[in-house]
């Protein structure tokens, strides 16, 4: 699920040599923290979110298929 | 090397063939994501060539189908368009450009779009019957419009758009209690 994320943070931002995703298990739940060349935030965020929302669904959607959950944290 | 090839008979529009460079990079991205993200699709890619009536009037269609399409089309298609919305950012399409490509999946467009025009008719018959405004349930920017071009005939009811963001709604409201509201902004 790292290697999707990475894949989707990549292709949005201009600084992709930037792109940093760590995976956190806990029991529940799997934390994917995602850090980008703070230039390129407003990238994987998007307005209103739009951007980051819409990345959620699709690693909601891909863990669904899991039968396990994910959360993207996106870091500052 | 030095025949020219004779010119093509048919010569695209310019910003047809703009689009066309859309392609490869869509199909590469779509591919990466649906490998990484274990979806079970697999999709073709189509222009059309005089845009089917539809107001909206894309040129690309990405349509997808396989054991996933489900998943795709589920909660009024949040995940197709979430897609949608991250490939075409990411291949760098203007925003104003992003209705000219679509994602699609077993008609679910065309399908959506006549739910949407039967729930305005059915919603304004609501605000009139109550009299009072009636919000709908939350639309995309999109399917907003589509309810916008499908009240526009009626003169007993107006619509508006209001709030931002995600939690933007349509709003149809009675003719009859007038034009004195905050947000008149159409979308």
């Amino acid at each position: 699920m790292k290697e999707l994320i990475e894949a989707i943070a990549k292709a949005l931002v201009d600084n992709p040599d930037q792109v940093q995703v760590r995976t956190v298990e806990g029991e529940q739940v799997t934390v994917l923290e995602l850090r980008v060349h703070p230039s390129d935030l407003g990238k994987v965020i998007g307005k209103q979110g739009r951007t980051a929302r819409s990345i959620r669904t699709i690693l909601g959607a891909a863990g669904m298929k899991l039968k396990k959950r994910f959360t993207l944290e996106i870091l500052e | 090397m030095g025949s020219e090839a004779a010119q093509p008979a048919s010569q695209d529009r310019p910003p047809a063939r703009e689009l066309e460079s859309y392609r490869a990079p869509i199909e590469a991205l779509l591919n990466t994501i649906i490998a990484r993200g274990g979806f079970q699709l697999s999709f073709t890619m189509r222009r059309l060539t005089s845009p089917e009536a539809d107001l909206e009037a894309p040129e690309l269609v990405v349509d997808f189908s396989g054991p996933d399409s489900d998943l795709l089309v589920e909660a009024n298609g949040e995940l197709l368009n979430a897609l949608e919305y991250i490939v075409l950012k990411a291949v760098r399409l203007e925003e104003e450009l992003f209705t000219k490509i679509t994602f699609d999946c077993h008609q679910f467009r065309r399908l959506r779009r006549e739910e949407l025009k039967l729930m305005a008719q059915v919603a304004a018959d609501r605000a009139l019957e109550s009299g009072a405004p009636f919000p709908l349930e939350r639309l995309t920017a999109r399917e907003r419009r589509i309810v916008h071009l499908a009240l526009r005939e009626r003169s007993d009811v107006r619509t508006e758009s209001q709030g931002y963001g995600a939690e933007r709604r349509l709003v149809i409201i009675p003719a009859a209690l007038g034009r004195n509201s905050a947000g008149p902004d159409r979308r």
